[in-house]
């Protein structure tokens, strides 16, 4: 059978893009997964088949992200990887992009949202732009970060996954006083705790009788929340995409649009 | 047999070759110089000095720095003679120091053609004669003149390919020959240890470390998967000059984590290889993880011991392996003695009377995930242990830390990465480490310190009593050997990522340790 010069070339082209896409997934396991999910649905890290990806607006940028990170998030730099790998990851990417189901959008109403926040005491451990407190984690662009289902799931059920710079900890001194907080680092021999009302606590563990890790967050579960108001808190939540005072700035510092 | 010929000996101009092959013989009685990798041939890595001494180790303090000004893992043995340091870093770098003072008395560079990655780990050299031998991140290996760093020799021990065979283990000569393996246990390459001539470079034999059809062993590996089976060489083997054997530890099989596609045991990945130096001849093999599954490279350090076993003086050889048993075998004929976990392991029941691991179920990797203990990365690893004849014990890093490993199957492409899938550190508990005081022949812990994390540096012994041992978040540290009290620390401000060492200069004894980019030596107030 003849085929057309034309035709042949499609074939192949066909074929070598499909095994680039399948060399993207195996590149997007071994690498991205661990944060992003194996389907890329987001984890700790943000989803990636939602419709709006707001760091990337072209492959160009996209490449950009995986080969430099995005500086003041836990997004690391993939120096190692080789600029056609990082090529079939993109590639990959770009198919999985729109892939999101419509049901875990939210509808809530973001201005009730944003009076749940301060009425339920949020801004007590989170920041958003210049507001509130660095106890818990900064939520200036936790929409962008984050997926509607994380949001949902760290709110009524905190444990669920903790950061593990946020992770609690206990430190028992000598006399019997308990210093508790985010255990900001720790080693063999000390350990570093920020406690509620913002300061350090800086130990060596000679002075202490114990250290012991929390097992739950330091974060209350909202168990209680209403139906609605959790809805319209996260539909708030959601607006949060790093467009806040301080936050904006913050990130036109780093080079994110 | 050839015998290694010293330079003609004018003692008037002190001419004379440094170091004799009977010096490295004797090199475990020259406690002031640190002359092989191991510090001696046996790799006890205990060292008959004690001017530092558990009572007095607390006044110890940072003496000098050396700043290589590179960055990547610094993992560098410096090797010390007569007042002279020598050590490598990343980039194929060689330097020559005063061993008092730091100062630099020459650095030679490994000149790369312009295509060439720069990078790569390197662990240290090795002396014979004047001379001084390295391999370099694109596998060559080099000879220096000792006195000026100046290039003497230098040859490949494989063609290079980008992301494929790479140099970073510190060479061991024996008698006149300069022997290396090859790294690449992740690339799909087929491993080998070679051996050089040590005047002229040129190579004398090869044993390849994975058998082709038709070969003893060959028969172990599906199909032609032996092409691509990896079991590389990668740290520095031990040598007994009186049985003239020498004893090489065996990477990885690969694809990594897949082994459907390399069905058979797998000879001679992760095993111990006793190799005759002259002629490059196995005389036994032992393998530790026949079929690996999860990167258990054999390349923690096979120790030399005479011990008494069931009343009978016995040589025998001990490694504590990244599968997470201790082995003790017989060094003559590789005949297995015993064999215990020393950490957490989920993947064995036990050995049998040959050594050989009875398998657990849901250990192989999936494509779902298997979590296994010890991880990847190994109960203990390639930083070394170190043995005190006087305590009797073993003394080591251990690492707990568990993966989840993924299967998938690989396609090979000649210069990327042949893993086979991929695995992950398991979530619902954190890492920690010790460092463990262990009686070899009873597997009783007679004391253990706890890390916060899990090690990636060794141990050293003294006859200060001390043991010196350094943990991920930079601490050096030093503990009384016989009940594991800390006496000293100091934050370095960097992961460690080799073993402390140390050596005497004019009455004075040092301490060694590279962090970060930066070789820390210390000693006591003058």
């Amino acid at each position: 059978m003849k085929i057309p010069l034309l035709a042949l070339f499609a074939i192949s082209c066909l074929a070598q893009n499909e095994q680039d896409i399948s060399s993207g997934k195996a590149l997007f396991r071994s690498n991205c997964a661990f944060c992003h999910g194996l389907t890329a649905a987001g984890g700790r890290g943000p989803s990636l088949i939602s419709p709006r990806l707001v760091h990337n607006t072209s492959d160009t940028d996209l490449t950009a992200i995986i080969k430099n990170g995005i500086a003041g998030t836990t997004m690391p730099a993939f120096e190692s990887l080789q600029s056609d790998d990082v090529e079939h990851l993109v590639h990959y990417i770009r198919t999985l992009a729109g892939s999101e189901k419509t049901s875990t959008t939210i509808t809530g109403d973001s201005a009730h949202g944003q009076q749940i926040y301060a009425s339920s005491g949020c801004a007590n451990c989170h920041r958003i732009g210049n507001q509130g407190s660095v106890y818990g984690p900064e939520l200036s662009r936790i929409g962008a970060a984050r997926s509607v289902d994380y949001l949902k799931q760290s709110i009524i059920e905190p444990s669920a996954d903790i950061p593990t710079e946020y992770e609690g900890v206990t430190a028992v001194l000598k006399d019997g006083r308990k210093v508790k907080g985010v255990r900001v680092n720790e080693d063999t021999f000390s350990v570093q705790i920020r406690k509620p009302d913002q300061s350090f606590a800086l130990f060596d563990k000679a002075e202490l009788t114990q250290v012991a890790p929390e097992t739950q967050s330091l974060m209350p579960a909202y168990k209680r929340l209403p139906a609605k108001d959790l809805n319209d808190l996260i539909g708030y939540l959601e607006t949060l995409r790093g467009g806040v005072s301080a936050g904006k700035d913050a990130d036109k510092a780093k080079g994110i649009h | 047999m050839k015998k290694f010929l010293p330079l003609f000996c004018l003692p008037l101009f002190t001419l004379c070759a440094q170091v004799t092959p009977e010096r490295l013989n004797n090199a475990q009685s020259d406690p002031k110089n640190w002359l092989t990798y191991w510090g001696d041939y046996s790799a006890i890595r205990h060292r008959n000095l004690k001017q530092i001494t558990s009572d007095n180790v607390q006044n110890l303090r940072l003496d000098w720095i050396y700043q290589t000004g590179e960055t990547g893992a610094f993992e560098t043995m410096p090797l010390v003679v007569d007042g002279v340091m020598y050590i490598t870093a990343p980039k194929g770098i060689a330097v020559a120091l005063d061993a008092k003072s730091g100062r630099q008395l020459w650095q030679y560079k490994h000149s790369f053609p312009p295509d060439r990655k720069l990078s790569g780990v390197n662990r240290g050299m090795a002396i014979a004669g004047d001379r001084l031998f390295m391999v370099t991140p694109d596998s060559n290996v080099v000879a220096l003149e000792a006195k000026t760093g100046r290039l003497l020799w230098q040859i490949e021990m494989a063609p290079y390919k980008a992301g494929t065979h790479y140099g970073s283990l510190a060479p061991l000569v024996i008698h006149d020959k300069v022997i290396v393996g090859i790294s690449g246990g992740e690339q799909g390459v087929r491993g080998f240890i070679d051996a050089y001539d040590a005047a002229t470079g040129k190579r004398v034999w090869r044993f390849w470390t994975v058998p082709l059809k038709g070969e003893p062993g060959g028969d172990t590996w599906l199909g032609d998967s032996a092409m691509r089976g990896g079991g590389p060489a990668w740290m520095t083997g031990t040598y007994d000059p009186k049985l003239n054997l020498t004893y090489w530890g065996v990477g990885n099989p690969g694809p990594d984590l897949f082994g459907e596609v390399r069905k058979g045991d797998n000879l001679y990945s992760c095993s111990l290889v006793a190799l005759d130096p002259d002629t490059g001849q196995l005389k036994w093999h032992f393998q530790f993880t026949p079929h690996d599954l999860h990167d258990w490279d054999a390349e923690e350090t096979p120790m030399l011991l005479d011990i008494e076993w069931r009343g009978k003086p016995r040589k025998v050889v001990m490694q504590a392996n990244r599968n997470a048993f201790f082995y003790i075998l017989d060094r003559e004929t590789g005949e297995f003695l015993t064999g215990r976990p020393f950490a957490r392991q989920t993947w064995a029941k036990g050995l049998d009377d040959k050594g050989r691991p009875e398998l657990l179920p849901g250990a192989t990797p999936t494509a779902e995930g298997a979590r296994v203990c010890p991880g990847l990365a190994g109960a203990t690893n390639w930083m070394a242990p170190s043995y005190n004849p006087d305590t009797k014990l073993f003394y080591f890093a251990v690492r707990e830390q568990c993966d989840v490993f993924y299967a998938e199957p690989p396609v090979y492409t000649a210069g990327k990465a042949y893993w086979g899938s991929v695995f992950r550190g398991a979530t619902d508990e954190k890492e920690w480490g010790l460092l463990k005081a262990y009686e070899p022949l009873t597997g009783k812990t007679a004391w253990e310190f706890r890390y916060q994390k899990a090690p990636w540096a060794g141990t050293l012994s003294t006859a200060g009593n001390l043991i010196f041992a350094g943990d991920e978040d930079g601490y050096l540290m030093a503990f009384n050997a016989q009940n594991g009290k800390n006496l000293w620390k100091m934050n370095t401000g960097a992961r460690l990522v080799t073993s402390p060492m140390t050596y005497e200069v004019a009455g004075r004894q040092y301490v060694t340790m590279p962090s970060g980019g930066a070789l820390l030596t210390f000693a006591l107030p003058h």
